[in-house]
């Protein structure tokens, strides 16, 4: 521990006394290789933990996490309509937490804390992307691992499903986006049309690369406490872990049998419309991609019921592990390919344009998610639903909007004279959202441990910032509302003092009239103050 | 007497012929000077004195007189702006040259030129040179600034400093920029604008920016769009690196701060917005010291400082016109500016707050380059924004990559914004 402070201490002193006098990214080569980078410090303190979880905590320490990052773009060569590049964003972290907090360390099963704790869940994790790009005339080629990012509007991502997130840390929003995103091995290819409307055709092929989703871990500060609850004998290995194992152990391999492909295009038309003239943004999108989140394997499920103790079988491997951790048996093994990951189609569609008349830009996506894989149960079942056995898998389908109206409200009281000390540009940049869910078929049918049997889903949301001190200062607040009473809040303040040191001070709370209501509802309790403090050149 | 009745004849049929053209070359006096004649002959006479010193806080009262209020300002309190003192030298007054281009544009469309009842240059878009070369009312001048389109198309590099002068602390931020006039061309061929097949949007001016800096910065890039419909709001696009997403903004947009400076949207090039948005008043003519002719090599600044030193001011008869925006609630109450009569490039100008406070002054300092087509245009070589309430500036100085280049219009698509971008 000492070891790792005294080297982060070195390399904060490097970064402060060398650095300085590169007031950007810098280049090297010839100018050929231009380096950019950056090192956080990110805590979160939690402000309301739970009673329940007290046992598996020493401190209120949420996060303690160091990351690195290290952006490289090489010029390769340039001439008159042809150019290659190559681009590798690489990150390094290290979760301090468990270190220093003996009780939370307890809490995490070995083999997730050691993926939890720095950037090796897999063997390329430590490359966030890295590509070569090539363009020529109208062409442009991306082989290599890269993120791919389609969504317009605010904090959800309806048509954005490439790429999966790593939400194990904190929330999107205060991480960046680029950094939660997880890079996959893909070819990308873009054709720049002369074709009306300015079309832009998009193609990629991810010849078998798969990344799920990455959900908090179990016994971490954004995970459950195992479970079920041992209390005065706290321990790890609870259903939760015991099911982000076995996720793992299903992943489907590298092949090209399970590739996934996309295309999209983009165009940019006039409309007129009661004698205003409207210039669209707009996209269509195809993606025939895995689902994030696998479904029960046929074969193994094993017959639906509680007294199911087959540990070769889903539903017995559950009840297996429950009943071990509760009376103190040896816990099963793990078993490999439990889960199926199964692929879907999605169609997407967005549309963004300024409209005069409400002086703001809306923006607008839809997306057709058709046969997306579920897990069926008996809904007769008279347990809570994340108890319930899995009987087999279905499929449905699912509707999904999301509708942003972005205006700038001027705001007098900054822009008042008296007011000008505080540098404000008098503006207040407001983000209202609308998403909608409306799940297809009889839901009631589908296995989840959230929102069982809920068809549709209704949310808004607010962002409204603004800069103060010529931007130095940003304060943020942004507001996320479930109509089933669920959701959350965050005030922040960010500090970009001069060219090099960036600060955001936060505060999150969660609520939640039913924290089985949502995975983002379960996070009630969770409320936290956080820091982010960092270096960038 | 029959060959002298023939001779009266041509003459008077010559006469006749010539009479529209003789009356209307005699209407447009063009290009028009700063000084000419006796009074050119008086400047000489004070450069005589003035020219190649050093003026500083110090001595700054012996030329009070051709100081705008801001310059004078920040020179008397230097500390103000993180200098122990400030300095500019005073160099000769030369007139411009005019380009070829300009000349014949404004003496074929001029004399044809006139405001609506909206203040709106009639053909606005099918013209080109200085619509008003005897300009003489504030809307009038407006209009010849805005019709000044230094050389077409440009490519330059900005870099700067967004400085804190009480903490010192300075944050770096820099762009490439290129942008084009689709209208009103006067170098680029095809003149007097690109033809309507290729321009189907009717867009007037556009133009594309990289950011090269700060580090949060880099390679955001932003596309915006002015048209030649005059009530039509600008489009703007920016593609935000960080979020990698291309979105629209709404152009009300335009009183945020650009990228912290003491510069809003609207203050680009003086004013980058159609002149209607605002209402004109003359003030009347001032004989101001402004950077006309400035090697950015000479401008100089320590760390926290945020008015350059070594400005080379040179004596120029500027207008000074009175601009107030339509909207009550514009983040001005008030501007003033100082347009160059030889090519109504604005030079300086005053805002002010609602109050009627004097908050900031934008200096915009010159300098002559050659562009592609041999020709010569007057294009910012270096500049400051001052926060006269904050104690905050922005200088910041252009490399010119190039003028009346042939810039490919697929430039000025929202394609180009993630193109290269990483």
């Amino acid at each position: 521990m000492k070891r790792k402070i005294l080297l982060t201490a070195t390399f904060l002193f490097v970064l402060m006394v060398v650095l300085p006098r590169l007031s950007f990214a810098f280049y090297l080569l010839d100018d050929k290789l231009r380096v950019k980078g950056s090192i956080y410090e990110f805590s979160i303190i939690g402000t309301n933990i739970d009673h329940k979880v007290k046992h598996y905590r020493d401190t209120n320490l949420g996060l303690m996490r160091t990351k690195a990052t290290l952006e490289l773009l090489y010029k390769g060569w340039e001439c008159q309509d042809s150019m290659l590049n190559v681009f590798g964003f690489f990150k390094y972290w290290y979760e301090a937490t468990p270190d220093i907090d003996k009780k939370y360390r307890k809490a995490i099963d070995p083999e997730l804390r050691r993926k939890f704790q720095t950037s090796r869940y897999d063997q390329d994790d430590w490359i966030n992307e890295l590509y070569v790009d090539y363009y020529r005339g109208p062409w442009n080629i991306r082989a290599g691992k890269q993120i791919v990012f389609w969504s317009e509007v605010e904090l959800t991502r309806t048509i954005d499903q490439i790429n999966q997130l790593d939400l194990r840390h904190s929330t999107p929003g205060i991480d960046p986006w680029d950094e939660i995103k997880m890079g996959l091995w893909m070819f990308r290819g873009f054709y720049n049309s002369h074709l009306p409307g300015q079309l832009i055709f998009e193609g990629i092929w991810i010849p078998g690369d798969f990344e799920p989703v990455r959900t908090p871990t179990e016994g971490t500060f954004m995970g459950d406490p195992p479970a079920p609850d041992l209390g005065h004998k706290p321990t790890y290995g609870g259903q939760n872990a015991a099911i982000e194992k076995t996720w793992n152990r299903s992943r489907p391999a590298v092949s090209l049998r399970n590739s996934s492909f996309a295309a999209r295009v983009r165009g940019n038309s006039e409309v007129f419309l009661f004698k205003t003239a409207y210039l669209l943004d707009w996209t269509l999108s195809y993606y025939h991609g895995m689902n994030n989140t696998p479904v029960a394997r046929h074969g193994t499920i094993g017959f639906a019921s509680q007294y199911n103790l087959n540990p070769n079988t889903l539903n017995g491997y559950m009840d297996t592990n429950a009943l071990s951790r509760v009376f103190g048996f040896k816990r099963p093994k793990v078993p490999s390919r439990l889960w199926e990951y199964k692929f879907e189609d999605m169609f997407g569609a967005s549309l963004q344009t300024y409209v005069p008349s409400l002086k703001g830009v809306l923006r607008g996506e839809f997306l057709y998610e058709l046969g997306r894989p579920e897990s069926t149960i008996n809904p007769k079942e008279d347990v809570a639903s994340y108890q319930k056995s899995i009987t087999g898998t279905a499929r449905e389908d699912v509707v999904n909007v999301g509708v942003t109206y972005d205006r700038p409200i001027p705001v007098g009281f900054l822009r008042s004279p008296s007011m000008q000390w505080l540098g404000s540009n008098g503006t207040i940049d407001a983000s209202f959202g609308w998403n909608e869910q409306w799940k297809r078929g009889d839901v009631k049918m589908y296995h989840s441990t959230f929102g069982e049997g809920q068809k549709i889903q209704t949310a808004f949301n607010i962002t409204a910032r603004t800069g103060l001190r010529n931007n130095e200062l940003t304060p943020v607040f942004r507001a996320f509302w479930n109509t089933r009473k669920w959701g959350y809040y965050v005030l922040a303040l960010a500090y970009s003092p001069g060219a090099h040191v960036r600060a955001e001070f936060g505060y999150m709370a969660f609520f939640a009239h039913n924290v089985w209501d949502s995975n983002e509802a379960h996070a009630k309790g969770k409320d936290q103050v956080y820091l982010k403090l960092g270096y960038e050149f | 007497m029959m060959r002298k009745m023939k001779s009266l004849l041509m003459s008077i049929s010559l006469v006749l012929i010539m009479f529209p053209v003789l009356s209307i070359a005699g209407e447009v006096t063009f290009p028009t000077f700063s000084y000419e004649g006796q009074e050119l002959a008086k400047v000489r006479e004070w450069e005589k004195t003035w020219v190649g010193k050093k003026v500083s806080t110090e001595n700054i009262d012996q030329v009070k007189e051709f100081l705008s209020e801001g310059v004078y300002k920040a020179m008397k309190t230097p500390q103000t702006f993180g200098a122990p003192s400030l300095w500019f030298e005073i160099v000769p007054y030369k007139p411009y040259e005019v380009s070829k281009g300009m000349i014949e544009a404004t003496k074929k469309y001029a004399p044809g030129s006139r405001l609506d009842a909206n203040e709106a240059l009639v053909n606005f878009g099918d013209v080109a040179g200085y619509p008003f070369p005897q300009a003489k009312t504030g809307a009038e001048m407006a209009w010849n600034f805005d019709s000044n389109t230094r050389g077409d198309t440009h490519h330059v590099m900005n870099e700067g400093e967004v400085v804190d002068c009480r903490t010192r602390l300075e944050r770096h931020a820099g762009h490439l920029r290129w942008d084009t006039y689709w209208m009103s061309r006067t170098e680029v061929a095809p003149i007097p604008k690109i033809p309507e097949d290729k321009n189907n949007r009717g867009i007037f001016r556009s133009f594309f920016q990289r950011h090269i800096a700060p580090v949060d910065f880099v390679d955001t890039t932003m596309l915006e769009i002015r048209y030649k419909d005059l009530t039509r709001e600008e489009d703007l696009w920016v593609y935000t690196a960080m979020f990698r997403r291309i979105r629209r903004y709404a152009t009300s947009q335009r009183s945020d701060t650009i990228d912290g400076t003491d510069m809003i949207y609207d203050d680009q090039d003086g004013w980058y917005t159609a002149p209607t948005w605002n209402t004109y008043k003359l003030l009347g003519r001032a004989d101001l010291l402004v950077g006309r002719h400035q090697d950015n090599k000479n401008a100089q600044r320590v760390t926290g400082q945020g008015f350059w030193n070594g400005i080379q001011r040179e004596r120029a008869n500027l207008y000074a016109v009175e601009v107030v925006n339509k909207d009550k609630n514009y983040i001005y109450g008030k501007q003033i500016w100082y347009l160059d009569p030889e090519t109504w490039q604005m030079n300086f100008k005053m805002m002010y707050n609602r109050q009627g406070e004097l908050w900031k002054m934008y200096e915009m300092f010159y300098n002559e380059y050659p562009t592609v087509q041999g020709q010569k245009a007057a294009y910012l070589s270096c500049e400051h924004t001052v926060d006269f309430i904050r104690h905050h500036g922005s200088p910041s100085k252009y490399t010119i990559k190039g003028i009346g280049l042939d810039i490919k219009l697929e430039q000025y698509q929202t394609s180009s914004l993630k193109e290269k971008a990483y």
